[in-house]
Protein backbone atom coordinates (compact mmCIF):
# COMPACT_ATOMS: atom_id res chain seq x y z
CA UNK A 1 0.00 0.00 0.00
CA UNK A 2 1.22 3.24 -0.49
CA UNK A 3 -0.50 6.67 0.36
CA UNK A 4 -1.56 8.95 -2.50
CA UNK A 5 -1.31 12.19 -1.50
CA UNK A 6 -3.09 15.16 -3.50
CA UNK A 7 -1.73 18.41 -2.17
CA UNK A 8 -5.50 20.72 -2.77
CA UNK A 9 -5.49 21.93 -6.75
CA UNK A 10 -5.24 25.51 -5.31
CA UNK A 11 -2.12 25.51 -3.14
CA UNK A 12 0.18 28.19 -3.38
CA UNK A 13 -2.09 30.57 -4.96
CA UNK A 14 -2.44 34.01 -3.02
CA UNK A 15 -5.81 34.57 -0.64
CA UNK A 16 -7.47 36.87 -4.05
CA UNK A 17 -6.20 34.49 -6.86
CA UNK A 18 -7.43 31.75 -4.91
CA UNK A 19 -10.77 33.15 -4.54
CA UNK A 20 -11.27 34.28 -8.15
CA UNK A 21 -9.46 30.21 -9.18
CA UNK A 22 -11.08 26.91 -10.68
CA UNK A 23 -8.92 25.32 -8.81
CA UNK A 24 -10.06 26.34 -5.11
CA UNK A 25 -11.22 23.50 -2.95
CA UNK A 26 -13.42 24.11 0.06
CA UNK A 27 -11.84 23.36 3.61
CA UNK A 28 -14.23 22.47 6.80
CA UNK A 29 -14.15 26.07 7.36
CA UNK A 30 -15.52 27.34 4.07
CA UNK A 31 -18.09 24.03 4.92
CA UNK A 32 -19.10 24.96 8.31
CA UNK A 33 -19.80 28.75 7.09
CA UNK A 34 -21.60 27.52 3.59
CA UNK A 35 -23.71 25.29 5.85
CA UNK A 36 -25.32 28.10 8.06
CA UNK A 37 -25.97 29.96 4.77
CA UNK A 38 -27.21 27.50 2.88
CA UNK A 39 -29.19 26.82 5.92
CA UNK A 40 -30.54 30.44 6.16
CA UNK A 41 -31.10 30.46 2.52
CA UNK A 42 -33.53 27.40 2.79
CA UNK A 43 -35.49 28.82 5.53
CA UNK A 44 -35.84 32.13 3.37
CA UNK A 45 -36.95 30.33 0.30
CA UNK A 46 -39.55 28.34 2.24
CA UNK A 47 -41.15 30.88 4.10
CA UNK A 48 -41.10 34.32 1.97
CA UNK A 49 -41.20 32.10 -1.64
CA UNK A 50 -42.94 28.85 -0.57
CA UNK A 51 -40.37 27.14 -2.46
CA UNK A 52 -42.41 24.36 -4.48
CA UNK A 53 -40.30 21.12 -5.40
CA UNK A 54 -41.11 18.52 -8.43
CA UNK A 55 -39.47 15.63 -9.56
CA UNK A 56 -36.71 14.83 -6.25
CA UNK A 57 -37.00 11.39 -7.61
CA UNK A 58 -34.90 12.82 -10.55
CA UNK A 59 -31.76 14.20 -9.14
CA UNK A 60 -28.86 11.61 -9.84
CA UNK A 61 -28.13 9.74 -6.05
CA UNK A 62 -24.36 11.07 -5.94
CA UNK A 63 -22.55 13.06 -8.01
CA UNK A 64 -21.04 14.14 -10.15
CA UNK A 65 -23.55 16.05 -12.06
CA UNK A 66 -25.34 19.31 -13.58
CA UNK A 67 -28.06 21.30 -12.84
CA UNK A 68 -29.37 23.64 -15.85
CA UNK A 69 -32.54 25.74 -15.75
CA UNK A 70 -34.13 29.09 -16.92
CA UNK A 71 -32.51 31.86 -15.80
CA UNK A 72 -34.31 35.17 -14.55
CA UNK A 73 -33.21 36.51 -11.46
CA UNK A 74 -30.47 35.71 -8.40
CA UNK A 75 -33.05 33.64 -6.37
CA UNK A 76 -32.28 30.97 -8.67
CA UNK A 77 -29.04 29.70 -7.73
CA UNK A 78 -30.26 30.13 -4.28
CA UNK A 79 -33.30 27.78 -5.47
CA UNK A 80 -31.92 25.07 -7.31
CA UNK A 81 -28.54 25.10 -4.59
CA UNK A 82 -31.22 24.52 -1.75
CA UNK A 83 -32.05 21.05 -3.30
CA UNK A 84 -29.08 19.48 -2.57
CA UNK A 85 -28.27 17.89 -0.03
CA UNK A 86 -25.55 16.03 2.29
CA UNK A 87 -22.17 15.12 -0.47
CA UNK A 88 -24.38 17.03 -3.36
CA UNK A 89 -24.65 19.96 -1.47
CA UNK A 90 -21.03 20.09 -0.29
CA UNK A 91 -19.78 19.39 -3.61
CA UNK A 92 -21.92 21.74 -5.65
CA UNK A 93 -20.54 25.03 -7.10
CA UNK A 94 -22.90 27.30 -9.13
CA UNK A 95 -20.77 28.71 -12.37
CA UNK A 96 -21.31 32.60 -11.81
CA UNK A 97 -20.75 35.78 -13.79
CA UNK A 98 -17.20 37.04 -13.14
CA UNK A 99 -17.45 40.10 -14.02
CA UNK A 100 -20.67 40.50 -11.75
CA UNK A 101 -19.86 38.54 -8.90
CA UNK A 102 -15.57 38.57 -8.53
CA UNK A 103 -15.32 42.05 -9.32
CA UNK A 104 -14.34 43.38 -5.86
CA UNK A 105 -12.58 41.58 -2.85
CA UNK A 106 -15.93 41.85 -1.08
CA UNK A 107 -18.58 40.03 -3.84
CA UNK A 108 -15.94 37.67 -4.17
CA UNK A 109 -15.37 36.68 -0.79
CA UNK A 110 -19.02 36.07 -0.49
CA UNK A 111 -19.82 34.57 -4.07
CA UNK A 112 -16.80 31.87 -3.14
CA UNK A 113 -17.54 31.60 0.51
CA UNK A 114 -21.26 31.54 1.05
CA UNK A 115 -22.05 29.96 -2.31
CA UNK A 116 -19.24 28.31 -3.64
CA UNK A 117 -19.07 29.96 -6.88
CA UNK A 118 -16.43 29.55 -9.84
CA UNK A 119 -15.98 32.32 -12.10
CA UNK A 120 -17.21 32.32 -15.58
CA UNK A 121 -15.55 35.20 -17.64
CA UNK A 122 -18.23 35.51 -19.89
CA UNK A 123 -16.89 35.72 -23.88
CA UNK A 124 -13.68 35.34 -22.98
CA UNK A 125 -13.72 32.10 -21.20
CA UNK A 126 -10.20 30.34 -22.25
CA UNK A 127 -10.12 27.03 -22.99
CA UNK A 128 -7.95 26.21 -20.37
CA UNK A 129 -10.12 27.25 -18.32
CA UNK A 130 -12.65 24.97 -19.90
CA UNK A 131 -10.55 22.09 -19.53
CA UNK A 132 -9.73 22.78 -16.11
CA UNK A 133 -13.64 22.66 -14.82
CA UNK A 134 -14.36 19.49 -17.20
CA UNK A 135 -11.35 17.32 -15.31
CA UNK A 136 -12.51 18.59 -11.78
CA UNK A 137 -16.42 17.71 -12.72
CA UNK A 138 -15.66 14.17 -12.94
CA UNK A 139 -12.34 13.65 -11.11
CA UNK A 140 -13.72 15.53 -8.12
CA UNK A 141 -17.17 14.39 -8.07
CA UNK A 142 -18.32 17.55 -8.17
CA UNK A 143 -22.22 19.36 -8.85
CA UNK A 144 -22.19 22.22 -11.08
CA UNK A 145 -24.98 24.91 -10.84
CA UNK A 146 -25.68 26.26 -14.61
CA UNK A 147 -27.62 29.12 -16.32
CA UNK A 148 -27.18 28.15 -20.17
CA UNK A 149 -28.46 31.37 -21.29
CA UNK A 150 -26.01 33.25 -19.98
CA UNK A 151 -27.36 36.19 -17.76
CA UNK A 152 -31.01 37.25 -16.04
CA UNK A 153 -34.00 37.45 -18.69
CA UNK A 154 -35.14 40.85 -18.35
CA UNK A 155 -38.67 40.56 -19.41
CA UNK A 156 -39.07 36.30 -17.59
CA UNK A 157 -39.00 34.60 -21.27
CA UNK A 158 -36.31 31.54 -21.72
CA UNK A 159 -33.47 33.25 -23.93
CA UNK A 160 -31.84 30.69 -26.48
CA UNK A 161 -29.00 28.28 -24.83
CA UNK A 162 -25.68 29.39 -25.34
CA UNK A 163 -23.54 26.49 -26.24
CA UNK A 164 -21.22 26.61 -23.34
CA UNK A 165 -23.49 24.18 -21.54
CA UNK A 166 -21.47 21.87 -24.09
CA UNK A 167 -18.29 22.07 -23.94
CA UNK A 168 -18.13 21.43 -20.43
CA UNK A 169 -20.93 18.40 -20.46
CA UNK A 170 -20.14 17.23 -24.01
CA UNK A 171 -18.75 13.40 -24.20
CA UNK A 172 -18.70 13.36 -20.67
CA UNK A 173 -20.24 10.54 -18.39
CA UNK A 174 -21.65 13.17 -16.16
CA UNK A 175 -25.90 13.29 -16.39
CA UNK A 176 -27.24 17.20 -17.02
CA UNK A 177 -30.26 17.44 -14.68
CA UNK A 178 -32.98 20.31 -16.78
CA UNK A 179 -34.69 22.48 -13.95
CA UNK A 180 -37.60 24.74 -14.38
CA UNK A 181 -38.04 27.79 -12.14
CA UNK A 182 -41.41 29.61 -12.29
CA UNK A 183 -42.05 32.42 -10.47
CA UNK A 184 -38.34 33.97 -10.11
CA UNK A 185 -38.97 36.75 -12.42
CA UNK A 186 -41.88 37.82 -10.87
CA UNK A 187 -40.35 37.83 -7.21
CA UNK A 188 -37.09 39.34 -8.18
CA UNK A 189 -36.50 41.19 -11.83
CA UNK A 190 -33.55 41.89 -13.31
CA UNK A 191 -34.38 45.69 -12.51
CA UNK A 192 -34.80 45.63 -8.38
CA UNK A 193 -32.24 45.80 -5.69
CA UNK A 194 -33.96 43.28 -3.42
CA UNK A 195 -36.36 40.00 -3.99
CA UNK A 196 -39.89 40.42 -2.81
CA UNK A 197 -42.25 38.09 -1.09
CA UNK A 198 -44.06 35.42 -4.14
CA UNK A 199 -44.31 31.64 -4.40
CA UNK A 200 -41.60 29.99 -6.49
CA UNK A 201 -42.58 26.80 -8.12
CA UNK A 202 -39.33 24.27 -9.16
CA UNK A 203 -39.46 21.23 -11.65
CA UNK A 204 -36.74 18.85 -12.28
CA UNK A 205 -36.69 16.68 -15.55
CA UNK A 206 -35.24 13.51 -15.88
CA UNK A 207 -31.74 13.82 -16.34
CA UNK A 208 -29.63 13.61 -20.29
CA UNK A 209 -26.56 12.25 -21.11
CA UNK A 210 -23.81 13.30 -23.48
CA UNK A 211 -21.59 11.03 -22.93
CA UNK A 212 -21.80 9.87 -26.57
CA UNK A 213 -21.60 13.49 -28.37
CA UNK A 214 -17.91 14.70 -29.66
CA UNK A 215 -16.14 17.23 -27.63
CA UNK A 216 -16.45 19.52 -30.96
CA UNK A 217 -18.65 22.10 -31.85
CA UNK A 218 -21.09 20.01 -33.42
CA UNK A 219 -21.31 18.06 -29.67
CA UNK A 220 -21.97 21.59 -28.44
CA UNK A 221 -24.31 23.07 -30.30
CA UNK A 222 -26.11 19.33 -29.76
CA UNK A 223 -25.97 19.28 -26.35
CA UNK A 224 -27.22 22.92 -25.85
CA UNK A 225 -29.80 22.84 -28.07
CA UNK A 226 -31.20 19.20 -26.09
CA UNK A 227 -30.84 21.20 -22.82
CA UNK A 228 -32.81 23.93 -24.21
CA UNK A 229 -35.55 21.98 -25.24
CA UNK A 230 -36.03 19.62 -22.06
CA UNK A 231 -36.48 22.56 -19.97
CA UNK A 232 -38.67 24.41 -22.52
CA UNK A 233 -40.31 20.94 -22.18
CA UNK A 234 -40.66 21.63 -18.20
CA UNK A 235 -42.22 24.31 -18.26
CA UNK B 1 4.19 46.53 32.26
CA UNK B 2 6.03 46.12 35.40
CA UNK B 3 5.05 42.36 35.66
CA UNK B 4 5.86 41.53 31.98
CA UNK B 5 9.45 42.60 31.89
CA UNK B 6 9.93 41.60 35.71
CA UNK B 7 13.22 39.50 34.90
CA UNK B 8 15.87 41.14 33.42
CA UNK B 9 15.79 38.01 30.74
CA UNK B 10 12.55 39.11 29.23
CA UNK B 11 13.87 42.26 28.84
CA UNK B 12 17.24 41.38 27.47
CA UNK B 13 15.48 39.17 24.72
CA UNK B 14 13.16 41.40 23.49
CA UNK B 15 15.57 44.39 23.84
CA UNK B 16 18.31 42.17 21.45
CA UNK B 17 14.99 41.54 18.75
CA UNK B 18 14.17 45.23 19.04
CA UNK B 19 17.79 46.00 18.15
CA UNK B 20 18.37 43.38 15.48
CA UNK B 21 15.18 44.99 13.84
CA UNK B 22 16.64 47.83 13.70
CA UNK B 23 20.49 47.00 12.26
CA UNK B 24 18.81 44.64 9.76
CA UNK B 25 16.90 47.86 8.59
CA UNK B 26 19.77 50.17 8.77
CA UNK B 27 22.08 47.18 7.04
CA UNK B 28 19.34 46.91 4.28
CA UNK B 29 18.79 50.56 4.03
CA UNK B 30 22.74 51.08 3.36
CA UNK B 31 22.44 48.20 0.90
CA UNK B 32 19.70 50.41 -0.80
CA UNK B 33 21.42 53.72 -1.03
CA UNK B 34 25.25 52.19 -2.08
CA UNK B 35 23.24 50.25 -4.53
CA UNK B 36 25.78 46.93 -3.28
CA UNK B 37 23.38 44.88 -3.90
CA UNK B 38 20.86 43.60 -6.82
CA UNK B 39 17.17 45.19 -6.73
CA UNK B 40 15.66 41.74 -6.43
CA UNK B 41 17.76 40.58 -3.74
CA UNK B 42 16.96 44.38 -1.47
CA UNK B 43 13.50 43.65 -2.37
CA UNK B 44 13.65 39.89 -0.80
CA UNK B 45 15.57 41.51 2.07
CA UNK B 46 13.01 43.88 2.66
CA UNK B 47 9.90 41.79 2.03
CA UNK B 48 11.37 39.26 4.38
CA UNK B 49 12.03 42.22 7.17
CA UNK B 50 8.51 43.97 6.56
CA UNK B 51 7.51 40.06 7.32
CA UNK B 52 9.26 40.25 10.71
CA UNK B 53 8.09 43.61 11.88
CA UNK B 54 4.49 41.85 11.60
CA UNK B 55 5.48 38.56 12.79
CA UNK B 56 7.86 39.50 15.68
CA UNK B 57 4.84 41.50 17.82
CA UNK B 58 2.48 38.58 16.94
CA UNK B 59 4.79 36.12 18.72
CA UNK B 60 6.39 38.05 21.55
CA UNK B 61 3.19 40.71 22.10
CA UNK B 62 1.01 37.63 23.85
CA UNK B 63 3.89 36.15 25.61
CA UNK B 64 4.74 39.63 27.27
CA UNK B 65 0.60 40.23 27.93
CA UNK B 66 0.01 37.02 29.88
CA UNK B 67 -1.29 33.87 30.34
CA UNK B 68 -4.76 33.79 28.31
CA UNK B 69 -2.85 35.69 25.40
CA UNK B 70 0.35 33.00 25.49
CA UNK B 71 -2.32 30.13 25.39
CA UNK B 72 -4.76 31.83 22.49
CA UNK B 73 -1.87 32.48 20.57
CA UNK B 74 -0.55 29.14 20.31
CA UNK B 75 -3.63 27.68 20.04
CA UNK B 76 -4.30 30.10 16.67
CA UNK B 77 -0.59 28.69 15.47
CA UNK B 78 -1.92 25.34 16.07
CA UNK B 79 -4.99 25.70 13.29
CA UNK B 80 -3.00 27.51 11.17
CA UNK B 81 -0.71 25.36 10.72
CA UNK B 82 -3.12 22.69 10.65
CA UNK B 83 -4.90 24.32 7.85
CA UNK B 84 -1.44 24.86 6.01
CA UNK B 85 -0.79 20.73 6.67
CA UNK B 86 -4.12 19.57 5.37
CA UNK B 87 -4.26 21.62 2.42
CA UNK B 88 -0.65 20.35 1.47
CA UNK B 89 -1.54 16.36 2.35
CA UNK B 90 -4.60 16.56 1.10
CA UNK B 91 -6.32 15.74 4.63
CA UNK B 92 -8.21 18.48 4.34
CA UNK B 93 -10.91 16.61 2.14
CA UNK B 94 -11.65 14.02 5.12
CA UNK B 95 -13.98 16.72 6.89
CA UNK B 96 -14.61 14.07 9.71
CA UNK B 97 -11.39 13.62 10.63
CA UNK B 98 -10.08 17.12 10.50
CA UNK B 99 -12.52 17.95 12.54
CA UNK B 100 -12.07 15.50 14.89
CA UNK B 101 -7.99 17.14 15.00
CA UNK B 102 -9.58 20.49 15.40
CA UNK B 103 -11.59 19.72 18.79
CA UNK B 104 -8.53 17.96 19.89
CA UNK B 105 -6.68 21.14 19.23
CA UNK B 106 -9.26 23.30 21.00
CA UNK B 107 -9.48 20.78 23.98
CA UNK B 108 -5.77 19.97 24.55
CA UNK B 109 -5.28 24.04 24.50
CA UNK B 110 -8.30 24.34 27.05
CA UNK B 111 -6.71 21.66 29.20
CA UNK B 112 -3.60 24.09 28.97
CA UNK B 113 -5.87 27.16 29.61
CA UNK B 114 -7.57 25.17 32.86
CA UNK B 115 -4.10 24.27 34.11
CA UNK B 116 -5.29 20.47 34.10
CA UNK B 117 -2.29 18.41 33.17
CA UNK B 118 -4.56 15.22 33.63
CA UNK B 119 -6.57 16.35 31.31
CA UNK B 120 -3.92 17.55 29.08
CA UNK B 121 -1.99 14.37 29.19
CA UNK B 122 -5.03 12.18 28.97
CA UNK B 123 -6.23 13.93 25.64
CA UNK B 124 -3.04 12.86 23.71
CA UNK B 125 -4.20 9.19 23.27
CA UNK B 126 -7.65 9.61 23.61
CA UNK B 127 -7.94 11.95 20.75
CA UNK B 128 -5.99 9.77 18.77
CA UNK B 129 -8.38 6.80 19.66
CA UNK B 130 -11.31 9.30 18.57
CA UNK B 131 -9.12 9.91 15.17
CA UNK B 132 -8.94 5.92 14.25
CA UNK B 133 -12.75 5.79 14.89
CA UNK B 134 -14.28 8.98 13.80
CA UNK B 135 -14.06 8.03 9.86
CA UNK B 136 -15.27 3.85 10.88
CA UNK B 137 -18.88 4.48 10.26
CA UNK B 138 -18.39 6.30 6.88
CA UNK B 139 -18.01 2.25 5.99
CA UNK B 140 -15.02 3.17 3.49
CA UNK B 141 -11.84 1.16 4.37
CA UNK B 142 -10.73 2.15 1.27
CA UNK B 143 -7.78 5.25 2.46
CA UNK B 144 -8.23 4.15 6.06
CA UNK B 145 -4.70 4.32 7.04
CA UNK B 146 -3.89 7.50 4.97
CA UNK B 147 -6.71 9.39 6.62
CA UNK B 148 -6.10 8.35 10.31
CA UNK B 149 -1.86 8.48 10.55
CA UNK B 150 -2.63 11.92 8.63
CA UNK B 151 -4.62 13.11 11.38
CA UNK B 152 -2.69 11.78 14.33
CA UNK B 153 0.56 13.21 12.64
CA UNK B 154 -1.21 16.13 12.64
CA UNK B 155 -2.99 16.42 15.79
CA UNK B 156 0.36 15.03 17.89
CA UNK B 157 2.43 18.00 15.96
CA UNK B 158 0.05 20.70 16.29
CA UNK B 159 -1.87 19.68 19.29
CA UNK B 160 0.08 17.63 21.96
CA UNK B 161 3.07 19.25 20.86
CA UNK B 162 2.74 22.79 20.33
CA UNK B 163 0.17 23.44 23.34
CA UNK B 164 3.23 22.55 25.86
CA UNK B 165 4.40 25.83 24.58
CA UNK B 166 1.01 27.37 25.69
CA UNK B 167 1.01 25.29 29.31
CA UNK B 168 4.18 26.57 30.38
CA UNK B 169 2.60 30.20 30.73
CA UNK B 170 0.65 28.35 33.97
CA UNK B 171 3.99 29.14 35.99
CA UNK B 172 4.53 32.17 36.96
CA UNK B 173 7.78 32.76 35.60
CA UNK B 174 7.30 31.92 31.87
CA UNK B 175 7.69 34.67 30.01
CA UNK B 176 11.43 35.00 29.16
CA UNK B 177 11.47 30.66 29.30
CA UNK B 178 8.99 30.79 26.49
CA UNK B 179 10.36 33.88 24.50
CA UNK B 180 13.59 32.00 24.94
CA UNK B 181 12.51 28.86 23.13
CA UNK B 182 10.85 31.10 20.60
CA UNK B 183 13.58 33.09 19.88
CA UNK B 184 16.32 30.50 20.65
CA UNK B 185 14.95 28.58 17.54
CA UNK B 186 14.97 31.80 15.45
CA UNK B 187 18.90 32.00 16.19
CA UNK B 188 19.39 28.42 15.44
CA UNK B 189 18.13 28.76 11.93
CA UNK B 190 20.54 31.90 10.88
CA UNK B 191 23.28 29.97 12.93
CA UNK B 192 22.66 26.89 11.02
CA UNK B 193 22.92 29.48 7.87
CA UNK B 194 25.75 31.42 8.59
CA UNK B 195 27.66 28.52 9.59
CA UNK B 196 26.91 26.86 6.20
CA UNK B 197 27.31 29.64 4.12
CA UNK B 198 31.01 30.70 6.28
CA UNK B 199 32.26 27.36 6.23
CA UNK B 200 30.52 25.05 3.72
CA UNK B 201 31.34 21.60 2.87
CA UNK B 202 29.28 18.08 3.58
CA UNK B 203 25.98 18.02 2.84
CA UNK B 204 23.70 16.82 5.86
CA UNK B 205 21.09 15.29 4.43
CA UNK B 206 21.00 16.48 0.69
CA UNK B 207 18.02 14.50 -0.54
CA UNK B 208 15.91 16.10 2.14
CA UNK B 209 17.28 19.29 1.81
CA UNK B 210 19.97 20.00 -0.61
CA UNK B 211 21.20 23.38 1.08
CA UNK B 212 21.91 22.41 4.62
CA UNK B 213 25.50 21.75 5.96
CA UNK B 214 26.90 19.47 8.24
CA UNK B 215 28.69 22.41 9.33
CA UNK B 216 25.81 24.71 9.63
CA UNK B 217 23.88 22.13 11.69
CA UNK B 218 27.18 21.65 14.26
CA UNK B 219 27.44 25.48 14.24
CA UNK B 220 24.21 25.80 15.25
CA UNK B 221 24.23 22.93 17.96
CA UNK B 222 27.31 24.97 19.27
CA UNK B 223 25.63 28.65 19.04
CA UNK B 224 22.35 27.89 20.50
CA UNK B 225 23.51 25.49 23.24
CA UNK B 226 25.93 27.91 24.80
CA UNK B 227 23.62 31.19 24.16
CA UNK B 228 20.71 29.13 25.46
CA UNK B 229 22.77 27.79 28.38
CA UNK B 230 23.97 31.46 29.69
CA UNK B 231 20.09 32.88 29.32
CA UNK B 232 18.35 29.70 31.00
CA UNK B 233 21.52 30.14 33.66
CA UNK B 234 20.25 33.34 34.42
CA UNK B 235 16.30 32.33 34.37
CA UNK B 236 16.45 29.11 36.08
CA UNK B 237 19.56 30.65 39.09
CA UNK B 238 19.04 28.60 42.29
CA UNK B 239 16.96 25.72 41.04
CA UNK B 240 17.98 22.33 40.30
CA UNK B 241 19.00 23.64 36.68
CA UNK B 242 21.46 25.78 37.46
CA UNK B 243 24.25 23.26 36.75
CA UNK B 244 26.45 23.92 33.62
CA UNK B 245 25.88 20.39 32.08
CA UNK B 246 22.50 20.54 32.43
CA UNK B 247 21.93 23.92 31.10
CA UNK B 248 24.32 22.91 28.18
CA UNK B 249 22.43 19.72 27.42
CA UNK B 250 19.08 22.03 27.53
CA UNK B 251 20.84 24.31 24.99
CA UNK B 252 21.45 21.25 22.77
CA UNK B 253 18.25 20.08 22.86
CA UNK B 254 17.00 23.30 22.27
CA UNK B 255 19.11 23.19 18.74
CA UNK B 256 18.57 19.57 17.79
CA UNK B 257 15.05 19.54 18.79
CA UNK B 258 14.45 22.51 15.82
CA UNK B 259 16.78 21.38 13.26
CA UNK B 260 15.05 18.13 13.35
CA UNK B 261 11.60 19.73 13.25
CA UNK B 262 12.99 21.43 10.13
CA UNK B 263 14.11 18.50 8.55
CA UNK B 264 11.00 16.94 8.85
CA UNK B 265 9.25 19.58 7.52
CA UNK B 266 11.53 19.53 4.38
CA UNK B 267 11.11 15.91 4.01
CA UNK B 268 7.52 16.51 4.16
CA UNK B 269 7.68 18.96 1.52
CA UNK B 270 10.13 16.24 -0.58
CA UNK B 271 7.22 13.63 -0.10
CA UNK B 272 4.65 16.22 -1.56
CA UNK B 273 6.75 17.79 -4.29
CA UNK B 274 6.20 21.17 -2.84
CA UNK B 275 8.56 23.86 -1.90
CA UNK B 276 6.79 26.06 0.23
CA UNK B 277 3.45 25.27 2.85
CA UNK B 278 1.64 28.66 1.95
CA UNK B 279 2.23 31.96 1.14
CA UNK B 280 0.67 33.47 4.29
CA UNK B 281 4.09 35.14 5.19
CA UNK B 282 5.80 36.84 2.25
CA UNK B 283 9.52 36.40 2.06
CA UNK B 284 9.15 33.20 4.56
CA UNK B 285 6.33 30.96 2.73
CA UNK B 286 3.64 29.33 4.82
CA UNK B 287 3.38 29.86 9.23
CA UNK B 288 4.69 26.02 8.92
CA UNK B 289 7.87 27.17 6.87
CA UNK B 290 8.31 29.86 10.21
CA UNK B 291 7.47 27.58 12.98
CA UNK B 292 8.20 24.24 12.32
CA UNK B 293 11.40 24.36 14.58
CA UNK B 294 8.86 24.92 17.09
CA UNK B 295 6.82 22.08 16.84
CA UNK B 296 9.34 19.19 18.52
CA UNK B 297 11.25 21.90 20.78
CA UNK B 298 7.76 22.84 22.27
CA UNK B 299 7.20 18.99 24.18
CA UNK B 300 10.88 18.31 24.15
CA UNK B 301 11.79 21.66 26.21
CA UNK B 302 8.94 21.76 28.23
CA UNK B 303 9.57 18.16 29.66
CA UNK B 304 13.22 18.35 30.28
CA UNK B 305 12.00 21.41 32.76
CA UNK B 306 9.24 19.85 34.00
CA UNK B 307 11.48 17.24 35.13
CA UNK B 308 14.12 19.43 36.63
CA UNK B 309 12.46 21.83 38.22
CA UNK B 310 8.80 21.60 37.65
CA UNK B 311 6.15 23.83 35.57
CA UNK B 312 3.76 25.82 36.95
CA UNK B 313 4.02 23.99 40.99
CA UNK B 314 2.60 26.43 42.81
CA UNK B 315 0.14 28.20 40.63
CA UNK B 316 -3.43 27.18 41.21
CA UNK B 317 -4.78 24.29 39.03
CA UNK B 318 -8.14 23.56 37.07
CA UNK B 319 -8.80 27.27 36.96
CA UNK B 320 -12.26 26.80 35.04
CA UNK B 321 -13.73 23.33 35.45
CA UNK B 322 -12.65 23.90 39.54
CA UNK B 323 -11.61 20.96 41.98
CA UNK B 324 -8.33 21.78 41.82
Amino acid sequence: MEFRLRPARDLGLAPGERLRSHAREAGLGSQVLRSLWRGGVGAYLRLAHRLEVTGRENLPATPPFVLIANHCSHLDTLALGSILQGEAGRRAHALAAGDVFFRTGATALFAAYAVNALPVWRKRTRAGEIATLRERLVEDRLVYILFPEGTRSRDGTMAPFQPGIGTLVAGLPVPVVPCRLEGCHAAWPADRRLPRPGKVRLTIGRPLDFSGLPNARAGWVEAAAACEAAVKALG
Amino acid sequence: MSTAFAHPVTVWIVGATLGLLLLAAAVIGLLSVTGRASLALRRELWLRLGSWCILLPLMLGPVLLGRVWTIGAVTLLGLACLREYDRATGLFREYLIVGVVVLGILLVNFAALDHWYGFFVALWPLTVGVIAIASLPLDRPAGYVQRTALGIFAFMLFGAGLAHLGYMANDPGYRPIVLLLLTAVALNDVAAFTFGKLIGGRKLLPATSPNKTLSGALGALLTTSVVVALLAGAIFAGTPMEHPALLLLFGAIVSIAGQCGDLMLSSIKRDLGIKDMGVLLPGHGGVLDRFNSLLLVAPAAFHFIHYSVGIGLEAPARLITGGG
